[in-house]
């Protein structure tokens, strides 16, 4: 197996990438050989095997069924106590939130948006960049500096949180106050180790034989990176840019402490959410809607790039 | 091209060298910049900091050596001898945390693994569904815990439901369970990250094992118990330690349902908020990286302790 940080935690198995690389859905082998006399306890397993997975469906998914329920009542059906389905469902909430002008919704969902979607593109780039060099260009000094990236993912965010804070207040040289702005949120968020790693491990699994043909045609480093190793890696740049948009979009820690402490202007859905909980108290379709909101980019992505979340999360370790 | 080696070449080949190892610090200058200017740095500056009186205000204001680290050793909102839970104290109240949610998250993941593993239909489909909660942000399915176990909520209504009579208990808003309900909240959010690390540890045993099993007319039980179960230890170990780590950063939740304060009466104040009144509240840089430094080691010594007592986890059956 390739080189690895001893301090950091291996993964199970790199399977993650493999699944990426494959761009198919593993077979999960479980069959279980045919042994005559052995149905009666074949149909028993199935039976509790089934009431199990509905029990576990309901009750994964009855809170978040429940929640957009919810979304569509008013407020005053929303305080009847249990009542699953809304008389009259109406978007009366998601109105309510968006013409809130002390709190104003579509403010946060643009922050959040920009911030998820300028992030993600920036983490493609520098992660690709530092993966591909980390897996395939040779430099004196590269199996240290690697170690170096592995140890950061051994820094709990907590030990970073004053001089983090305390650089961005009054940036080195610059003397920059970076909290409350966007900028100062973006330069800490440009790279994650976690990511690197896997853009690194998914170029190892890429055949040397495309770069030497690249260079037998004359093509430099960055041309070869540019035009053959990027189009070839697409399946993993999928799976950064998508765990760092939902990353960013779910912050609540960072975004609390660099965006959280001024005026509402720079705050993004999630701090916002929590302001809700004490600004619609009693209003229960207006806090949902919002809830729902929150939830909804996260989804809508998820749905249509599952096997990247799937694959980036099993190779990559965990974020957050 | 040339068969015999000329000094040109030789030379060419060294300029080839150097131009890749340029080429290479130059694809990994702005990444290992910021790694260590916002997580290497910070490491050093951490200690640098908590060694010092540094407040808001004054800025800094003069080296004290390890007066901090003294003032946290006798700091009763953060710990406290003997260890005592539900007293209000940071320490203690996220180990607390940890010791209950770390087993149940984990057996919940294991649970949720061993049941889409044994599917015979739609196993991508229900990896992805029971995987949901985890992807979704932690204010908003916070935002959905606080509805649903409010005292007129759903939860309450179900429970009054089966015993048959009004049962009105505010969750959240009561100190003897209020971190309890954070537990079940994140078991429940998390276990789908576990069941992810699980489902590949499970994927990778070899079915021969299981053929075995079956003509040695092992049970269904049995065969989890004796073959599955101890097969998943390194698995067991990555998700423990995992779990742990997580487990001793929980901030979101308890600032969210508490306000920020650790309220009702100290129950969710945890380390991290604990670390976020002290910095950002009070504006004590100083005695914060202490926080900090104090929690990196408490993190990293579990680690280290867990590596111990699991063995490294080695993959190979």
């Amino acid at each position: 197996m390739a080189t690895r940080g001893s301090d950091e935690i291996p993964p199970p198995h790199l399977a993650g990438v493999g699944e990426l690389a494959a761009g198919e859905q593993p077979a999960i082998g479980t069959a279980v050989p045919d042994v005559p006399g052995r149905r009666r306890a074949e149909v028993i397993r199935r039976v509790v095997l089934y009431s199990v997975l509905v029990a576990l469906a309901l009750l994964y998914f009855v809170p978040f069924f429940y929640t957009v329920l919810t979304s569509l009542k008013t407020e005053a059906e929303g305080l009847q106590g249990f009542k699953l389905f809304p008389d009259n469902p109406s978007l009366h909430a998601y109105r309510e939130l968006f013409s809130n002008d002390s709190l104003p919704f579509a403010t946060f969902f643009r922050n959040s948006l920009f911030l998820a979607g300028t992030i993600a593109v920036l983490e493609v780039i520098f992660c690709s960049l530092g993966g591909y060099a980390f897996a395939r260009l040779r430099f004196p000094g590269r199996e240290v500096l690697f170690m170096l990236v592995l140890a950061t993912l051994m820094i709990p965010d907590q030990l970073r949180l004053v001089p983090v804070f305390l650089m961005l207040t009054d940036f080195p040289v610059t003397h920059w106050n970076l909290t409350q702005t966007f900028r100062g949120y973006i330069l800490i968020n440009i790279v994650t180790a976690a990511n690197l790693f896997l853009m690194r491990q998914y170029f190892l699994t890429i055949p040397k034989d495309y770069e030497e043909a690249a260079k037998l045609d004359g093509a430099g480093y960055f041309k070869t990176y540019w035009r053959i190793m990027l189009p070839l890696a697409v399946p993993a740049l999928a799976a950064v840019a998508i765990l760092a948009f939902q990353g960013i979009w779910n912050d609540f820690f960072w975004a609390l402490i660099i965006l959280g402490l001024g005026d509402s202007s720079h705050l993004t859905v999630q701090l916002a959410l929590s302001q809700f909980v004490g600004f619609y108290q009693g209003n229960w379709p207006a806090l949902m809607a919002a809830a729902t909101l929150a939830i909804a980019p996260v989804v809508v992505v998820y749905v249509f790039f599952q096997r990247y979340f799937v694959a980036g999360i099993t190779s990559a370790g965990v974020k957050g | 091209m040339a068969v015999a080696a000329s000094p040109k070449r030789v030379k060419s080949v060294g300029n080839e060298r150097l131009r890749e190892a340029l080429v290479g610090y130059a694809f990994i200058l702005i990444p290992m910049g910021i790694f260590g200017l916002f997580f290497i740095y910070p490491m050093v500056y951490a200690f640098y900091v908590s060694a010092h009186e540094w407040g808001g205000l004054t800025g800094n204001a003069g080296f004290v050596g390890l007066d901090n680290y003294r003032e946290l050793w006798g700091d009763k909102q953060f710990w406290d001898w003997p260890p005592r839970f539900h007293s209000a104290t940071a320490l203690w109240n996220t180990f607390y945390y940890a010791l209950l949610v770390v087993p149940l998250q984990m057996a919940l993941g294991l649970t949720v693994a061993v049941v889409v593993n044994n599917l015979l239909h739609a196993r991508t489909f229900f990896r992805s569904a029971f995987y949901f909660p985890a992807l979704t942000s932690s204010a908003a399915i916070t935002a959905i815990a606080i509805y649903i176990l409010n005292s007129q909520g759903l939860l309450n209504a179900g429970i009054g439901g089966v015993i048959g009579h009004d049962f009105n208990h505010p969750w959240f808003g009561d100190s003897s369970t209020a971190l309890e309900s954070i537990v079940g909240l994140n078991a429940w959010t998390t276990s789908g990250t576990m069941m992810l690390f699980y489902l590949a540890s499970l994927q990778a045993i070899p079915t021969d094992v299981y053929e075995a099993a079956a003509i040695d007319a092992a049970g269904t039980w049995r065969t989890f118990w004796k073959i599955t179960f101890p097969l998943l230890k390194p698995a067991h170990f990555f998700v423990a330690v995992v779990s742990v780590i997580g487990a001793l950063k929980i901030f979101d939740q308890a600032f969210i349902i508490s306000g920020g304060n650790g309220g009702p009466a100290g129950s969710t104040l945890t380390a991290v908020l604990y670390l976020y009144q002290v910095t950002i509240g009070e504006f004590n840089y100083g005695y914060g990286a202490t926080v900090g430094v104090a929690l990196f080691l408490i993190i990293f010594s579990l680690t280290l302790i867990q590596r111990l007592l699991f063995g490294k986890a080695e993959i190979g059956y």
